[in-house]
């Protein structure tokens, strides 16, 4: 350490005379800091901010190391430290962090929707999953695989991707940001409540499912109204089961029939959602798997009940 | 700060190994110069792993392939290629990025590509394909089968990628292809009997977007222009003679069905981001989606009726359907201190579905022709949510929301026959209110705390089923120092749906518990314990032998324990040693046997089972570009009442990874 701080001494006037001229504001230039944090700088040029220090153009507070961490004369006069460095992201609460990377990031982001996401009201700021200087993935400069920054603080979720059946997240064929918005999303609104979270539509404003499942979105003839009022996780677990196609029962009929109960005020006319017919005979089990006959059961072009 | 090769290598070996993937290939290590190779003003790392699958399933074959499904063969299990210019200034390109996994013969395989100069342009391609086999018995012996691959492709090309007017073009495309087993109800809608049906599923959707980005100031704006093609002509045929029902006399002698089914969904997206100074920020999107899709069916049927005489049915449907989706959201939040955000946050959302068909049907020379209008449905939500965050020390924040959502419910159920017309009207309007109440703790710097509540009042849910009087909790604490982390967290949800006669309760609690510590740079620990309990009370009601049974309850229990444990050690940087074991258990409610009675099923829903996977793997570095990996894991399925879906199945891999 030593031995890199004299170094650095030595190489201080040199670099000086090769980077823009230090301003009284206390930039020093990014050939600065290269002197000492030579192992950073190595591999810095396959870093995405490098195109702001490549492109030439910029000013000094928005390239190089001095646009995220600050003015760096004060932390060069001081040998080094950690705390002389204006914006050690280590020693900063989250709200800093987010607002530091937001100078530059807003215009990608949005600071209004990432601001009163479920991640920055849990303090989980951008340093939380992304790490700047030892990125595990090249894209995104993600600090983990995706499923494992997720993971770290979503257990349960991690539960119900290890469930017998599943999206197939840990095995690599899908994301979470194929569903979520990690940096805040907008209200969904096929649901009325303030849940699910974080959840990103289509392009087309439309429930994130659809965009794989293209055969369910219809239109069709019948629709089977609880698929769109209430959403495909009216029946489904979406992120995994113990049940066979995701289902939240595990058996067909109980959850048909849950809703299927003649309760007065619900379903589209409110006078109950119809029960069944006389002809089904419960006691028979070839009537309690209902989609062996309803095979249409996420909506019909031919028939109002969905056996066509 | 002072980073060696060594111990970059050995912190991007650690970070990849906690919360390890369940499937045990490919291999996490990494191989090469960490740093890489300097060709002509470029850098380039590569890695391939070229590695050999084997497996062996004793029991429900078509299980294991619905859960796990890993093959035998050959694969290209993973790959990785970087390329980067040095100076930021490469003459055709600046970047090119690699990543592949499976290929060749797996059933979960992908591949992102990126190819980026910075100054021109910037291509992304991100391609996969997920190998599916469904024996969906949902309840045995159920009839639906798939046995589909569906792959996706997304291609994203912007021009002057670093310039305030950005151009931008994409391409998607959505396949999905292979067999599928149903079945057919024929000859009589209540009585008939079920023949199966045999399809050759070919589902496409192709999509192109063109648009653009322009920025001025603290403004910017992204205008998007898309269409999408949906096409499905799936094949189906049906084989002849008896039915499902081996007591029923219906009888098939001949059949034919053709079912064509496409359509355009044209869309417009525009997103316009904002800030004034430091307190003020702004966010609006809109959206706006028409979809029309038409459709044909010809279907004609000859057989035996159930009573023995000859029956012949005809069956012709056409037209097309409707389905504009709107959405509109506006945010805008406030800064007045830096430790205080107020969000104001309003989405509207409409989504209609409307058209016209014509239906005709001839059963035994008599039918007659119908107009068959849609059940239109049109659904519009508002809402309106305000959120504020106010964090007056370090170690302490709150938060608070409020939102209320107002859903208009339209419908019209409708049917012209002749002269004959009847149309029947709906409407119904269901408001939300709904609060939260958070707090954030952070006692020491390592350690922190997260509560919240949420509260939630519907007037008129639209199922049984929905969210009426519901409150949620959640819990959550987090140590993390250096390497260590330890975690808790705890969420309940309960709601009442209650009417007269029937009511509905459902109550969830999830618990878990999490731990990784890297220890050494050559030992690190990963384990974890979860509960999740949902007990959900119904009432039912249903016939039985020609009686309605009913009001009655129908109470489903769920108990899933899951557990996970990994250790990875390193032996003198030569080879990697990673032991993992995972299990998820349903325990139902503790019964050791199913029900039975004289009721037509029993009224409590519990399916115990087990799922469990243990795993290990071995990687040996024999030079700086080589390691030889070999690795096993076993996967059991076991139901405790039924032993027709359990299966017990060995799957292992040896690979070689290398760097060239």
């Amino acid at each position: 350490m030593r031995t890199i701080f004299l170094g650095g001494l030595l190489l201080l006037p040199l670099a000086a005379a090769q980077s823009p001229p230090a301003s009284t504001s206390g930039y020093v230039g990014s050939n600065v800091c290269k002197t000492c944090h030579a192992p950073v700088w190595a591999n810095f040029y396959k870093n995405p901010h490098y195109r702001a220090l490549a492109s030439g153009a910029e000013a000094p507070e928005k390239t190089g190391c001095e646009s995220c961490h600050g003015p760096a004369k004060a932390h060069v006069e001081a040998r080094g430290g950690k705390t002389t460095i204006p914006r050690a992201f280590s020693l900063m609460p989250p709200s800093q962090a987010l607002n530091t990377c937001l100078a530059c990031h807003e215009q990608s982001i949005g600071r209004a929707q990432i601001r009163r996401s479920s991640h920055t009201q849990a303090d989980v700021a951008c340093n939380s999953c992304h790490s700047i200087h030892k990125p595990a993935q090249a894209k995104s400069l993600l600090a983990a695989r995706q499923t494992n920054l997720c993971y770290g603080c979503h257990n349960a979720v991690r539960s119900q991707f290890a469930m017998p059946h599943k999206h197939r997240v840990n095995e690599g064929a899908m994301q979470c940001t194929d569903c979520h918005n990690p940096h805040g999303a907008a209200a969904p609104t096929w649901r009325a409540g303030l849940r699910p979270r974080m959840v990103e539509t289509t392009a087309g404003g439309e429930e994130p499912c659809l965009r794989c499942h293209t055969d369910k979105r219809g239109p069709f003839a019948f629709e089977h109204a609880p698929l769109r009022v209430e959403g495909c996780e009216t029946c489904h677990a979406p992120h995994g089961s113990m049940n066979p196609r995701l289902l939240k029962r595990p058996s067909v009929f109980t959850l048909c029939l849950e809703c299927h109960n003649g309760a007065t005020g619900f379903g589209l006319s409110g006078d109950g959602i119809p029960t069944q017919t006389s002809s089904h005979n419960m006691n028979d089990p070839r009537y309690r798997n209902c989609v062996t006959c309803h095979v249409r059961i996420h909506g019909s072009n031919s028939d109002p009940r969905f056996l066509r | 700060m002072k980073m060696t090769p060594r111990t970059l290598a050995l912190t991007a070996a650690a970070g990849a190994v906690l919360y390890a993937q369940p499937p045990v290939a490919p291999t996490p290590e990494s191989v090469g110069p960490i740093r890489g190779d300097e060709v002509r003003g470029y850098n380039v790392t590569n890695s391939v792993e070229l590695g050999f699958r084997v497996h062996g399933v004793n029991g429900n074959e078509a299980a294991y392939r619905s859960d796990v499904n890993y093959g035998n063969g050959l694969r290209l299990l993973g790959s990785s290629l970087t390329v980067n210019s040095k100076d930021g200034h490469g003459r055709l390109f600046d970047e090119v990025l690699l990543n592949t996994q499976g290929l060749g013969n797996d059933p979960y395989q992908f591949a992102t590509f990126r190819l980026r100069h910075n100054r021109w342009y910037r291509y992304d391609l991100n391609w996969r394909i997920s190998r599916y086999a469904n024996p969906g018995l949902t309840l045995p012996p159920g009839t639906h089968l798939l046995n589909t691959s569906r792959m996706w492709q997304d291609h994203d090309l912007t021009l002057l990628p670093e310039s305030r007017i950005q151009f931008l073009m994409g391409y998607s495309r959505n396949s999905q292809e292979g067999a599928g087993l149903y079945t057919q109800n024929l000859f009589d809608q209540h009585r008939g009997d079920e023949f199966p049906l045999f399809a050759n599923i070919n589902r496409r959707q192709r999509e192109f977007r063109l648009g653009g980005q322009l920025q001025y100031r603290k403004l910017k704006l992204i205008l998007l222009r898309g269409w999408q093609r949906y096409q499905e002509d799936a094949p189906l045929s049906l084989a002849n003679g008896a039915g499902l029902n081996a007591g029923d006399n219906t009888a098939l002698n001949s059949f034919s069905t053709a079912n064509a089914y496409s359509g355009d969904t044209p869309f417009w997206r525009a997103h316009l981001l904002g800030e004034s100074g430091r307190w003020l920020a702004l966010s609006a999107r809109f959206t706006y989606a028409g979809s029309r899709r038409g459709f044909a069916i010809d279907e004609s049927a000859t057989g035996t009726s159930r009573l023995g005489a000859a029956a012949n049915r005809q069956f012709f449907a056409g037209g097309s359907g409707t389905r504009p989706v709107t959405t509109a959201n506006f945010t805008v939040s406030l800064f007045p201190a830096e430790s205080v955000t107020l969000t104001n946050h309003t989405a509207f959302h409409n989504v209609r579905m409307d058209g016209n068909a014509t239906l005709t049907q001839l059963q035994n020379g008599f039918g007659g022709a119908a107009i068959v209008d849609f059940r239109s449905l049109g659904i519009r939500s508002f809402i309106n949510a305000t959120d504020a965050l106010f964090r007056p020390a370090r170690w302490l924040g709150f938060r608070a929301g409020y939102q209320i959502s107002s859903r208009r419910i339209r419908s019209v159920e409708a049917e012209t026959i002749g002269a004959f017309n009847d149309r029947l009207f709906h409407e119904q309007t269901n408001r939300v209110h709904a609060g939260l109440l958070g707090v954030r703790l952070q006692p020491l710097k390592p350690l922190t705390f997260n509560f919240d509540l949420e509260l939630g009042r519907a007037n008129r849910p639209f199922l049984t089923l929905s969210e009426r009087n519901y409150h949620a909790f959640g819990a959550r604490g987090q140590y993390k120092r250096g390497s260590l982390l330890l975690s808790a967290a705890l969420r309940t949800n309960y709601n009442t749906n209650s009417v007269s006669l029937f009511s509905h309760s459902s109550r969830s609690r999830n618990y878990a518990l999490d731990a990784s510590w890297s220890a050494r740079r050559f030992v690190s620990f990963d384990a974890g314990y979860g509960k999740q309990h949902l007990d959900t009370l119904t009432g039912i009601a249903y016939f039985a032998s020609g009686e309605l049974a009913g009001p009655q309850s129908a109470l489903y229990v769920s108990n899933v324990h899951s557990g996970h444990a990994t250790v990875r050690f390193a032996l003198a940087s030569r080879a990697d040693f990673s032991l993992g074991y995972m299990r998820v258990q349903d325990t139902g409610d503790g019964r050791a046997q199913l029900a039975t009675g004289a009721g037509a099923f029993p009224s409590v829903q519990v399916l115990p089972l087990t799922f469990d996977s243990p795993q290990a793997r071995v990687s040996i570095r024999f030079h700086a570009r080589l390691r030889l990996n070999f690795g096993y894991q076993y996967y059991r399925y076991a139901e405790e009442f039924s032993a027709l879906r359990g299966y017990r199945a060995h799957t292992g891999f040896s690979s070689m990874l290398w760097s060239f």
